[in-house]
């Protein structure tokens, strides 16, 4: 195989606030990988994650929960082959790299919490959403899956959503962004 | 330009440093920060804002906050501006609304002349006839008198509209002291608070108080302020509250946009919004001049504003009283105090465009340009309304109380009862307490039953009882109308009169009333109408108030623009990965559904030429993709799909038709067998989302012991199809290790393999277009790299891209149905032509037993290939086939074009069973009315009905 580029549905770069405070970037490349099985298979019991929780693994991956029996797993780029490979398959499991398939921003700020408020009627509260919290939401108006992911002891947010979504969605934080300080570049625009 | 600016007050909000410039009906006037609208102009000698809707009568400042019926401007492209509450911004121009061709010289006040036509439900009575007048007369006429401002869609300029979501535990409705005292506690019981106040500051009464309230307002709002739990959100309001504690919030004080509605779902709602003023009812009492206690205190007190030279004040409660003070310190002339406690009345107020003189109950005629009156309050109980509460009448305190509330809305200040400032404070801090401890543990319940939140460190909060102690109500005379007849509703133009009126035309209940004559249903939603409107009633009919009962108050509790509900649209679109280089290339895009996709990228006639001829690449991504793994996947396509699936082999393709229960073709597509336990299934593009949501339900319902994992791979999988004569020559040069010659490489099969490099590629060998082709399935972050590859090595075989629109002609020529566009929400699957497909012997298939009441039918229409016998007549899609002779209507084209193959035009068409042979001639009715003839084919097919070009 050749090495090809990898073709994000989102074609701007990562924006920012010009202290740095807020940022919003394309991770659509990054690895992802949709687990299905029963809890008491192998796979299940090797992902030790409950459904609406994450955990991060020595390897780098971050393991969600996303729905009851069904798990996302998060990875740098092009390690799809070995993730897919290393999850045990005894059992009725199912195991889909679906990193084609689904565009991700990573949100990342204090002020992250007041973007999301413009476009997702999710409850961040700490309490109710803390940090790991894995749940699914209308953003915008688009069927995604959160994660909450802090960094470096600050508010972080994973968003991914069916690929074909991703140009829009993108557009449509960038501008909910836009109150708080990102210069949303000329050709983003949702309107 | 300030004449009646007074010297500095002790709590006025005016900034005198600045000088704020603005225009009032193309007149520059001036006015300080702090200022509103209204204050300004009052301040410079304004004493006319308005002309009554009906009537045209001249009206001035009466309650001078905002729910003032007569302040309603128009600020450059905002209409119906509340100029009592509007904070005043250099700049402005503020117009009168509803008056021409000014407001000084108002050619509505004609309508005085016919003013005993216009009186209760004149409009159920008048314009009836003659009919035909109506449109051309009646209805223009009317729209010149239909009150509020302008909105100058085409070429106003506005911000954009925002919104956000909010999850406090505490909401509390109204900034007053009562209001702020249970946000404290609130917040100081460990809950999450916003705080809403309607006015641009927090303080309610007390910030046209003396020194003693305005220093319990300082340390409140400096309390407030300063609590990091507790979001202020000062001019802004509560317009609704609905099921669960969801509750609506218009803010007007955000930086970015003009207006942002929150939807905020709360754990406990407060309703603290005070009370309101009532005017009182009596002849002339909608003359300027004639105020309200309240609005002389806020005139004097906040803006520093004289409200006129010589005052008659008719009070009946300690604000009356006050007003009094204020107005003399002011150094208004007090030229009369009437206590209405005591029995003494106003009957009437006389004047030309001003009050001159006021007409005492006990005969006198005083001399004065003031009419201050103090009457009574209305509890604004709209909130509770819409909680499910319906507030009771008291007499003795004589106004409206709360009755039942659900636990999650507590009530306090003015609206809960009467007290001192520190008696309201005590009630709003218990009430905060109240509020935070039952939000606090509906909270702990959802943390325990929220799987993404951790799981609560302590148990619940104990749950108290409200041990609340009741404010009192404190006796307060019924004064509501006097002897004469006045106003009622200001923003209407209804009387007492005309009240009556209707109660004796059998309007007697209030709900009746209020639709028949429109008391209550003007911008102010009844909050100065409502008790004096069931009061007339009361009278009128020689009963209780009590008996009376109320009108239900339903959302919004203050008129919200339209703009403040649209919000931030959001229209989200869906693009493939080849979106770009299809708008890079010239393409003209088309919106299908949430999809854009190219249309075409020129002509789509050559572009499905250039297939037939050639070999031509299309982006079909929209195309529904779900991949199902599994030991019971064919299990499910057997109940799902009409036809058979267990016998399917690995690497074969089957197409298969769905109907919904009652038997209508609901969606079609392939599916193909890529391992045993391993398949990819197809759908329209309409229909992905639908197919996967019944799928889940029947697995997780129907059949949860079935092992099927469904996982949607739409946009993952870029999906090209390569269709032509010569599309195998160049599939073939990009493909590594597969045969596609037609022995290894069969028709309705499928191959997973490596495309120009690219691995895990799905390829599949069908003909939508029917040509010889291949729908490749690509992963999408490479699909650009295989779709010019496939350009770049083609150019010698005429490769090119084609779009929608050649898909449909193609599809067309080759007679292939669209569910939903060849089928409709009452085609069954023998109207489809699906009776070689259907398998009615299965043991069971979605919507089986209507599938064979179905093919029992002989009455169903039939769905044919048509040609008009002109070839040059392209019938619209949807033109209907008719009897030769006569209307009746047999079936309908559903889909037509010119064939650039046949150079003629063709269609399918639903028809009635009579029509269906082959060879039968039928009418068409073209849009423009002319009929012509076309002859029903034997196929659906126009082009290669036997299938030779696609089995190559």
């Amino acid at each position: 195989m050749y090495d090809l580029e990898f073709l994000s549905p989102v074609s701007s770069g990562p924006l920012s606030t010009p202290d740095g405070g807020l940022s919003l970037e394309d991770a659509s490349a990054s690895t992802k990988v949709l687990v299905r099985a029963a809890r008491n298979t192998a796979a299940g019991a090797h992902l030790k994650v409950t459904y609406g929780r994450s955990r991060h693994r020595r390897d780098g991956t971050l393991i969600c929960g996303s729905r009851p029996g069904e798990w996302t797993l998060l990875a740098d780029p092009g390690r799809g082959a070995e993730l897919v490979a290393s999850l045990p398959d005894e059992g009725f499991v199912s195991v889909v790299d679906i990193t084609h398939g689904r565009a991700m921003f990573r949100l990342s700020g204090a002020d992250s919490i007041g973007v999301l408020a413009k476009v997702c009627n999710i409850d961040l509260a700490d309490d109710m959403t803390p940090d790991g919290a894995v749940f699914s939401g209308s953003v915008a108006k688009v069927t995604c899956d959160l994660v909450r992911d802090d960094r470096d002891a600050g508010r972080s947010y994973l968003i991914s959503c069916e690929r074909s979504f991703g140009g829009y969605l993108f557009a449509a934080m960038a501008d909910a962004c836009a109150e708080f300080g990102i210069n949303v570049p000329a050709g983003l625009s949702v309107h | 330009m300030s004449i009646h600016r007074l010297p500095i007050r002790s709590g006025e909000l005016i900034d005198r440093s600045t000088n704020l410039s603005f225009t009032w009906n193309g007149r520059t006037f001036s006015g300080h920060e702090g200022d509103t609208i209204a204050s300004a102009l009052a301040a410079a000698g304004v004493e006319v804002f308005s002309r009554g809707m009906k009537y045209h009568r001249r009206r001035g400042i009466l309650t001078a906050n905002h729910w003032d019926p007569n302040l309603a401007v128009q600020v450059g492209d905002e209409p119906n501006v509340r100029a009592g509450s509007r904070r005043l911004v250099d700049g402005m121009e503020v117009t009168a609304q509803n008056v021409w061709p000014s407001l000084r010289w108002d050619l509505g006040t004609a309508n005085r002349l016919v003013g005993r036509f216009l009186s209760a439900g004149f409009y159920y009575k008048t314009f009836m006839r003659p009919q035909f007048l109506w449109h051309n007369l009646y209805q223009r006429v009317l729209r010149k008198f239909a009150p509020g401002g302008r909105v100058h869609w085409k070429t106003g300029v506005h911000g954009e509209y925002d919104k956000r979501y909010a999850h406090p535990d505490v909401l509390v409705a109204g900034g007053g002291p009562a209001g702020m005292a249970a946000a404290l506690s609130a917040a100081e019981a460990g809950a999450s608070v916003m705080l809403v106040e309607q006015e641009p500051e927090l303080g309610g009464h007390l910030r046209w108080g003396g020194p003693g309230d305005l220093a319990v307002l300082a340390d409140l709002s400096r309390a407030v302020h300063s609590n990091p739990g507790i979001e202020v959100l000062c001019d802004s309001i509560v317009t609704g509250r609905y099921d669960h504690n969801w509750v609506a919030v218009v803010q007007r004080s955000h930086p970015v946009a003009p207006e942002r509605l929150i939807k905020a779902r709360v754990g406990s709602l407060i309703v603290a919004p005070g009370l309101v003023e009532r005017p009182y009812v009596f002849a002339g009492n909608d003359l300027p001049g004639v105020m309200l206690a309240g609005a002389v205190r806020r005139l004097v007190n906040l803006w520093a504003v004289k409200p006129g030279s010589r005052a008659v004040v008719l009070s009946a409660n300690s604000e009356g009283d006050a007003a009094v003070a204020d107005l003399e310190s002011a150094g208004v002339e007090v030229v009369a105090v009437l206590d209405a406690r005591a029995g003494e009345d106003v009957v009437g107020a006389r004047g030309r465009g001003r009050v001159s003189s006021v007409q005492t109950g006990d005969g006198r005629t005083l001399r004065a340009d003031l009419l201050v009156t103090a009457t009574g309050w209305t509890a604004p109980t709209s909130l509770l309304n819409m909680a499910g509460d319906r507030p009771l009448y008291d007499r003795t305190a004589a106004r409206y109380f709360p009755q039942s509330l659900p636990d999650n809305v507590l009530a306090t200040g003015g609206i809960a009862g009467d007290g001192s400032t520190t008696e309201l404070t005590a009630h709003g801090r218990e009430t905060g307490s109240l509020a935070a401890q039952r939000a606090l543990r509906l909270r702990h319940a959802r943390r325990t039953q929220t799987p993404r939140s951790l799981p609560p460190e302590s148990d619940p909060p104990d749950e108290i009882a409200d041990n609340r102690i009741p404010l009192r109500r404190s006796p307060h005379p019924e004064r509501y109308r006097s002897t004469t007849h006045g106003l009622v509703d200001f923003s209407e133009d209804v009387s007492s009169k005309d009240l009556i009126q209707a109660a004796g035309e059998g309007f007697d209940s209030i709900e009746l009333m209020k639709r028949y004559t429109t008391v209550t249903m003007g911008p102010g939603q009844g909050k100065l109408e409502t008790v004096n409107a069931a009061a007339v009633l009361a009278e009128s009919r020689a009963v209780e108030m009590a008996d009376i009962g109320t009108t239900v108050w339903r959302p919004p509790f203050s008129p919200v623009s339209l703009g403040a509900l649209a919000g931030r649209i959001f229209e989200p679109v869906r693009r493939s990965a080849l979106q770009g280089w299809h708008e890079a290339n010239g393409a003209t895009n088309l919106l299908a559904g949430q999809w854009v996709r190219p249309d075409h990228y020129g002509s789509p006639m050559t572009e499905a030429s250039n297939v037939r001829e050639n070999v031509g690449i299309i982006d079909v991504t929209p195309l529904g993709k779900l991949d199902l793994r599994g030991p019971d996947v064919a299990n499910l396509l057997d109940l799902v799909y009409v036809n058979r699936w267990q016998k399917l082999e690995v690497g074969r393709v089957r197409y298969g038709a769905m109907v919904a229960e009652d038997g209508v073709v609901s969606d079609d597509g392939v599916t193909g067998r890529l391992a045993d336990n391993h398949y990819l299934m197809t759908t329209t593009s309409s229909g992905a989302g639908a197919v996967w949501e019944m799928l889940e339900d029947w697995l997780q319902t129907y059949r949860p012991d079935w092992e099927v994992h469904v996982t949607p791979v739409t946009g993952g999988l870029t999906s090209i199809n390569v269709a032509g004569p010569r599309s195998r020559e160049l599939l073939g040069r990009l493909v590594e290790d597969l045969d596609l010659s037609a022995d290894a490489f069969p028709y309705f099969s499928v191959r997973k393999g490596i495309v120009s490099g690219v691995e895990d590629c799905i390829i599949w060998r069908i003909g939508f277009t029917g040509e010889l082709s291949y729908e490749v399935h690509v992963p999408s972050g490479h699909a650009l790299h295989v779709w010019e590859s496939l350009l770049a090595n083609g150019s010698d075989l005429g490769v090119a891209p084609f779009g929608v629109e050649a898909q449909r002609v193609l599809r067309l020529e080759k007679g292939h149905y669209i569910v939903g566009q060849d089928t409709d929400g009452l085609s069954k699957a023998p109207t489809a032509g699906l009776g070689g497909l259907v398998k009615l012997d299965k043991a069971d298939t979605i919507g089986l037993p209507e599938l064979r009441a179905a093919f029992e039918r002989t009455d169903l229409p039939v769905l044919v290939g048509l040609q008009p016998d002109e070839p040059t007549v392209v019938p619209d899609e949807a033109c209907q086939i008719v009897a030769a002779e006569g209307n009746e209507i047999l079936g309908r084209v559903t889909s037509s074009r010119m064939s650039p193959t046949l150079k003629r035009s063709i269609c399918l068409a639903q028809v009635d069973p009579s029509l269906a042979p082959a060879g039968t001639s039928v009418t068409i009715q073209l849009v423009d009315g002319r009929r012509v003839s076309a002859t029903v084919q034997e196929h659906h097919a126009h082009v290669d009905p036997e299938g030779v070009r696609q089995r190559v």
